[in-house]
């Protein structure tokens, strides 16, 4: 601690027991209390602080907002905790070459508004979009409504600056599509702060949509508006967002957003196309068919602007709704192929009921990932958490069979790295160690993620059932 | 057949052992046993980039032929599944026939193989509009030096479960491992294709217009620029898509050209000319770029500048540009190629000499600069071939 203060200066450490508890948790269930809180003002400041815990082989946790919902922003196994906050600059706005520079605090949302002007936008809209920052996205992978038709994050970074956990500055790639040698953006993209401390990020832009089409349509159960998924990609209309909720979760939303879905449907999809305006109105009918050929009872279309947003703000807000059904939520994101969705939707359900919890289900149809959100109380002992986790399991079990992947976006963190076995051997993830001892040769970038560690994943033993 | 795939660098010795694995457990075991022996290995899908990369004669060459065709393919799922050793054309007709493709237009389409695109991160000028290798990629098996097969990545299109080692194969030029199957992204087949061509007296127009299509509302599937060593500045637009489209983005596109006083016909076969420009480029020197977007113009007019130059093509969507030099003169041909990386380099981006004539070989290296993070590229082949087994010669950062 006190050696951090005369590195760095009082103002960039934090180290009182109040100041620590406010980054003892993040957007998932699992909280651990961190020996010191940095927050650095320049890549030097961080690389300052890298050397400093490797001299003294303290663990380095990165963080964003903190929204994280697999515990990766959690120091684990202690540490110090390195804020972002205040690196949160855009650099560089490049119109010309289509890229952005920003440092990894800017929040997602920003950096659209700032190059909206120039026509321009940034792909990946997580749900937490408002809140959550790019080094989060970065390290996350993470994906959102649109990255359906236009890719998620790693699709959409060219270029990292990157501190490596002995204080080397590393800058991976740049504005160009692609370096020569391996791809060590692509591999640190979705490493989740394992790698090295990303300090700077260069992101493709893209042209904002001309215009856009956005469909709410209700059905009477789960099982039509997941054939309707499959029915609208297999008619060869790729649209940019096919978002799904189920009834529990509609209702959660009118209660708080009031987005004027029905109430009475066993099923919704919002579905939009954007793009040229010449091709969208036949994008829309043909949506618009094939939808009530799967006995849709109702298919709005968005007439405004207005409309659209409202139509957007209950699928943002679901999860932050759930407060209305449960004081607590234990989220997973889990993937199938998309023709499986009718039958592990019955499965989650199913799961849910064995273990006397209710689940809800608002997700991203359009590419497979699961988002149920299974509602437990806390207050009522600790065996609610340890039901909901082993509902999860069941649910992430059954994906894996189904040749899919316990985590889509949210990432493995210290939630699910006991769960890697189920989905790789230990080939594969020896392969991956190669990567992380690369990168990080004392194991200090954020220890007790992704991989299982011995002392918590004792209770688990799995063979991989991954076809 | 084996004839084909002789063409190497240096004539094959007598010595070099040509294995064929039946399947990924069978390379496997011949990786350990190479690593054991410390016996050197290429890898051969259908040998057509056999001209990147500064290698000498090895004791093994692999080869995948035996491990490929469609694995999977499930239509509704958007994703196929193939052997490495799967040729790209071949892959494409079974996706045909279910109404889909892969869209992928990589040099040498006809007979390359899908692990050696992967290997050799090879894209073709679609990359700016369905993604490229690296982006379609969605999971591999890979065997591995030390004897075992390492998955990464899956079937499914969305997923974060550890370390993204898929985009480490992409590009690795076989120096990590073997890969022995592909999961791939494809999409349903587009009702419609159309395209046009239009010359341009300077550059400066050429790529203005390409940079409006870049950026226009019906986005294309190809927009390239080119230049030969006697004609005028050409521009080589192609859309694919709903009939409206179609239609509206090559409105756009000509509305654009006309106002840069070029001129346009209907496109033939140029888009597949451009693209074997790698094919044909068997003299001289052939440099090939990544830029940013914004120094693709000047890159261009530098290159046509230059002594050597021969032809030029950019892919004006994604800023990868080829430059092939003709010289009587070795010594200027070297000197060109080296400081035309130079000059993508200084401007951010990188750049090798692809393809150079087999004269030439010893004398001008495949990577003339190094990337960055080469200490960790190294450390990472270490990590995964102790022995150096695979594909020595073949890496950026040597
Ligand atoms: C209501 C809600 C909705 C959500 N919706 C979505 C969604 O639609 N799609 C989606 O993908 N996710 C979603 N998320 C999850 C979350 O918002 C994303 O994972 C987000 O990218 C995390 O960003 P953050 O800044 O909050 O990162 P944090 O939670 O602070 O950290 C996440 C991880 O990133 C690492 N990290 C952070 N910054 C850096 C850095 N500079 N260098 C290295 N590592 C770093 C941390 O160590 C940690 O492992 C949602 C979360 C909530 C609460």
């Amino acid at each position: 601690m006190r050696g951090l203060v005369a590195l760095l200066g009082p103002t960039k450490v934090l180290g009182a027991h109040d100041d620590l508890l406010l980054y003892e948790y993040d957007g998932a269930v699992d909280t651990a209390t961190p020996d010191a809180v940095v927050l650095p003002e320049s890549t030097a400041d961080v690389a300052a602080l890298a050397r400093f815990c490797h001299e003294h082989a303290v663990p380095i946790v990165p963080r964003g907002a903190g929204t994280g919902l697999s515990g990766g922003a959690i120091p684990v196994e202690g540490g110090v905790v390195v804020s972002f906050a205040r690196m949160a600059r855009i650099l560089e706005i490049d119109v010309s070459s289509l890229r952005a520079v920003v440092q990894p605090g800017v929040i997602n949302l920003h950096l659209s508004t700032a190059v909206a002007p120039h026509g321009l936008y940034f792909v990946p809209d997580p749900s937490s979009q408002k809140a959550c920052t790019l080094g989060g996205n970065v390290a996350e992978n993470s994906g959102g409504p649109h990255t359906l038709a236009y890719g998620v994050t790693t699709n959409h970074v060219t270029g990292i600056e990157i501190v490596l956990s002995d204080g080397t500055v590393v800058r991976l790639g740049g504005k160009a599509v692609e370096d020569e040698g391996y791809d060590l953006v692509g591999s640190s993209v979705g490493s989740e702060g394992t790698l090295g401390l990303v300090t700077e990020i260069t992101v493709k832009l893209t042209p904002l949509p001309e215009d856009k089409r956005t469909l709410m349509a209700a059905f009477p159960t789960m099982d039509e508006a997941s054939e309707t998924v499959s029915a609208i990609i297999a008619a060869g209309v790729v649209p940019s967002a096919i978002e799904m909720m189920d009834q529990l979760a509609t209702q959660a939303v009118e209660a708080s957003v009031h987005a004027g879905y029905p109430l009475d449907a066993g099923g919704i999809l919002l579905v939009e196309v954007d793009g040229a305006r010449d091709g969208l109105e036949d994008a829309r009918a043909r949506i618009e068919e094939i939808c009530r050929a799967h006995a849709a009872s109702e298919v709005r279309v968005a007439t405004s602007a207005l409309e659209r947003e409202r139509l957007w703000a209950g699928r943002k807000g679901a999860f932050a709704a759930m407060g209305r059904l449960s004081p607590d939520y234990y989220v997973q994101d889990g993937v199938i192929p998309r023709t499986r969705l009718p039958d592990i939707l019955r499965l989650v359900k199913d799961a849910g009921t064995r273990h006397g919890l209710q689940v809800a289900n608002v997700f991203h149809a359009g590419d497979g990932n699961l988002h149920p959100l299974i509602l437990f109380d806390s207050r009522r002992g600790p065996d609610e958490l340890e039901r909901a986790k082993a509902a999860g399991l069941e649910i992430l079990t059954a994906c894996v069979e189904a040749g899919g992947s316990i985590t889509g976006e949210h990432g493995v963190g210290m939630e699910k790295n006991c769960f890697m076995p189920l989905q790789f051997q230990s080939s594969d993830l020896a392969a991956m160690r190669r990567l992380k001892d690369a990168f990080d040769p004392p194991g200090l970038m954020n220890p007790g993620k992704i991989f299982p560690t011995p002392s918590r994943c004792r209770e688990f033993a799995f063979a991989s059932t991954a076809r | 057949m084996p004839g084909i795939r002789l063409r190497v660098d240096r004539p094959v010795t007598a010595t070099v052992v040509r294995s064929i694995p039946a399947d990924a457990a069978e390379c496997a075991r011949v990786l350990a046993d190479a690593t054991a022996d410390r016996r050197t290995v290429r890898i051969t899908g259908s040998g057509t980039k056999s001209y990147i990369g500064d290698i000498s004669a090895t004791d093994i060459e692999l080869a995948t032929e035996r491990i490929a065709g469609v694995i999977d393919h499930v239509p509704a799922d958007l994703t196929v599944t193939v052997g490495g050793g799967a040729r790209i054309a071949d892959v494409a007709a079974t996706l045909a026939r279910a109404g889909q493709f892969l869209p992928l237009d990589p040099p040498h389409a006809d007979e390359a193989t899908v692990g050696g695109v992967i290997a050799a991160n090879s894209n073709g000028f679609w990359r700016a509009r369905y993604g490229g290798v690296r982006d379609l990629l969605i999971g591999t098996r890979t065997a591995l030096a030390d004897g075992t097969v390492a998955r990464a990545g899956g079937l499914v299109v969305k997923n974060v479960a550890g370390y993204d080692l898929d985009k480490l194969l992409v590009g690795s030029f076989g120096t990590l491992g073997v890969i022995v199957e592909a999961t791939l992204k494809v999409l349903p087949l587009p009702e419609k294709t159309d395209g046009l061509i239009a010359r341009f007296a300077s550059p400066g127009d050429a790529f203005a217009a390409a940079d409006t299509v870049v950026r226009a509302a019906a986005r294309v599937e190809a927009c390239v620029v080119q230049r030969l060593a006697e004609g005028a500045w050409q521009l080589a637009v192609q859309a694919r898509g709903g009939g409206p489209t179609v239609e509206r983005a090559l409105r756009d596109a000509r509305r654009e050209i006309t106002a840069r006083h070029g001129d346009a016909t209907a496109l033939g076969d140029d888009l597949g000319r451009m693209r074997e420009l790698p094919a044909r480029a068997i003299d001289g020197a052939l440099v090939r770029v990544s830029l940013p977007l914004a120094a693709s113009v000047a890159f261009a007019e530098n290159a046509v500048r230059i002594d050597s130059f021969a032809a030029l093509v950019v892919d004006a969507a994604s800023g990868i540009a080829r430059v092939h030099l003709v010289n009587d003169d070795d010594d200027a041909v070297i000197r060109d190629a080296e400081a035309l990386v130079l000059s993508a380099r200084m401007v951010g981006g990188a750049g090798r000499i692809e393809r150079r004539a087999e004269h030439l070989r010893s004398r001008l290296p495949t990577w003339p600069t190094r990337p960055n993070g080469d200490f960790l590229m190294r450390r990472i082949k270490d990590a995964f071939d102790p022995a150096g087994i695979l594909e020595p010669g073949r890496s950026a950062f040597a």
